[in-house]
């Protein structure tokens, strides 16, 4: 088996910071050492990770983090290299400020995914974060570069404060996406109420769009159809509050 | 050596080191993919006049380009590399951010120098221009009052190869026009080379500088002209009576006398008397392609 594992023997309880554990250089790391990493668990301090889970494998540059990890908060914390797969879901602020590699969740994603830590002036600045599932409130807060794709639905606030970057929604999307955003791009498939900021540019197919799509499709499997590869998409300028040039492009059948 | 009772001359061409860029363009329609290719590649038959030898390299199926759409790969080249980067925006600039529908990619990835067309174009969007970076790449939204027209930032270079060729010496103009086509069809799509002249064949071929103006890099090839036969050097034999060049540029050596291979093998055909090459003695270009090891199957 190549890449390395991660098994978790029980759910993490109650939530835990997991934003050490790939923390800079982590994809030479042997097994043994990524054990080592700690988890910061409420009431018990930093637990080295080899004590909550099984660690195996041999490093290229993979890591598939198997178990319950709904509760494991800002995993992917700060990412610059390598391929993190979560088989399920996984908690709070998945991938924040992540600068490079790519985090692709199987199951759902909670609050604030692919945003900004805490007091950080931007979020993501690189790389790419999949969520295959639904993803919480505040979805690619303050990200300044990067995609977060998300293959369910995306809650309320999604994009607040983007300041450039790529956040595509093949679900429906929450209410007032995009507020405050400078130049960032959210790409909606699915239902989106146009914030009152936002205001209405014109139909056509943005050609870029198809590049993304068809990455997402090959790389990462997501439900990309024929329609939203020759569809016309809606393009609403915004937020008109701040700098303006970001977009929102909604899919339209007509 | 004969193929087809055609002679093959023991002699080489001479080639030359040139830069190069794989430019793929992609658009809605192969109408408009045909349109764009033409113009890019307008007006690029020599250095000698042209600043940069272009050609299509061979059309792209929906599956091969990089947004699913019909394109067509074209080679450019230069004989420096400062002068490279120049020409592309010039060129992907004035005939493909012009054309409808079009976007316009990189289509050497893997080249370590990279040259910055995209980051150039990009200023025509005066401020409202923005960039997107997909699998690694950025690329530039530039809009046009079509909509957007999408390039990438950073094409590759690399050395390349320009001036193999083989003249096709004939019985008749007819003959050597025929056997002309023959060759350009059968080395169409061939990877990695193109034919920068119109419709792949030359009937001008040069010699270096001039028998009476300094100034002048080249002039006619007196020795091939069947007029001035009588009264020059001539290297015709006397049943020759029409003589066509076609020039191969690629991105290697190999690619070249793959392409020569093919040619010559179907130039061999009724009317043509020998199949002979350009060089210069061996003295200015690195890249000797010998006809008869071509055709025995080694470079």
């Amino acid at each position: 088996m190549s890449g390395l594992r991660v098994s978790l023997h029980a759910p993490l309880d109650p939530a835990a910071d997991c934003s050490a554990l790939l923390d800079g250089n982590w994809t030479g790391l042997a097994p043994e050492a990524l054990g080592r990493r700690p988890v910061a668990m409420p009431g018990r301090g930093d637990v080295p990770l080899a004590e909550l889970a099984e660690v195996s494998g041999e490093p290229d540059g993979t890591i598939r983090l198997a178990g319950d990890w709904s509760q494991a908060v800002r995993l992917g914390a700060g990412l610059v290299e390598g391929a993190v797969v979560v088989e399920g879901d996984v908690g709070d602020e998945v991938g924040v400020g992540m600068a490079g590699g790519s985090i692709e969740v199987h199951g759902r994603a909670g609050a604030r995914a692919g945003a900004a830590a805490p007091a950080a002036r931007r979020g993501m600045t690189g790389g790419e974060l999949i969520v295959r599932g639904d993803a919480g409130a505040e979805c690619g807060a303050l990200m300044r570069r990067g995609l977060v794709a998300v293959g369910g639905t995306v809650a309320d606030h999604a994009g607040v404060g983007m300041i450039a970057g790529t956040l595509l929604a093949f679900g429906d999307v929450g209410p007032v996406p995009g507020l405050w955003s400078k130049r960032g791009s959210i790409v909606a498939l699915g239902r989106v109420a146009i914030p009152s900021t936002y205001r209405f540019a014109c139909t056509y197919q943005p050609p870029h769009l198809r590049l993304l799509l068809r990455r997402l499709q090959t790389r990462y499997r997501l439900p990309v159809e024929a329609r939203h590869l020759t569809g016309f998409y809606h393009r609403y300028s915004g937020d008109l509050a701040e700098l303006g040039k970001g977009e929102i492009l909604t899919w339209t059948a007509s | 050596m004969n193929i087809n009772d055609v002679f093959i001359e023991e002699t080489f061409a001479e080639a030359f080191t040139m830069r190069v860029a794989r430019v793929i363009v992609t658009a809605r329609s192969p109408r408009w993919v045909r349109e764009a290719a033409l113009k890019l590649t307008g007006f690029a038959t020599s250095v000698i006049g042209c600043k940069i030898e272009a050609g299509i390299e061979r059309e792209l199926p929906e599956r091969e380009t990089p947004d699913g759409r019909p394109g067509v790969s074209v080679l450019l080249m230069t004989m420096s590399k400062d002068d490279l980067p120049k020409r592309l925006i010039e060129r992907i600039g004035q005939t493909i951010l012009t054309c409808p529908t079009t976007a316009c990619f990189d289509g050497l990835p893997e080249a370590p120098d990279r040259l910055g067309v995209g980051s150039a174009l990009r200023f025509f969007g005066d401020g409202f221009q923005s960039s997107k970076v997909i699998g690694g790449e950025r690329f530039w939204r530039i809009p046009v009052m079509e909509g957007e027209f999408l390039v990438q930032e950073k094409f590759g270079m690399v050395k390349g190869v320009g001036g193999g060729n083989f003249l096709i010496l004939a019985q008749s103009a007819d003959a050597a026009l025929a056997a002309a086509e023959a060759a350009v069809d059968a080395m169409a799509g061939y990877p990695g080379i193109i034919l920068p002249f119109p419709g792949g064949v030359v009937r001008s071929g040069s010699k270096v500088g001039s028998r009476r103006i300094k100034s002048m890099i080249a002039s006619t090839n007196d020795a091939f002209c069947p007029t001035l036969r009588a009264i020059t050097p001539s290297q015709l034999p006397e049943t020759v009576n029409s003589v066509l060049e076609i020039v191969i540029n690629g991105t290697d050596a190999d690619a070249i006398a793959g392409g020569m291979r093919l040619g010559i093998r179907a130039a061999c055909r009724e009317g043509v008397v020998s199949i002979s090459a350009g060089n210069y003695g061996g003295k200015l270009g690195p890249h000797h392609f010998h006809l008869r090891k071509i055709i025995g199957g080694a470079a």
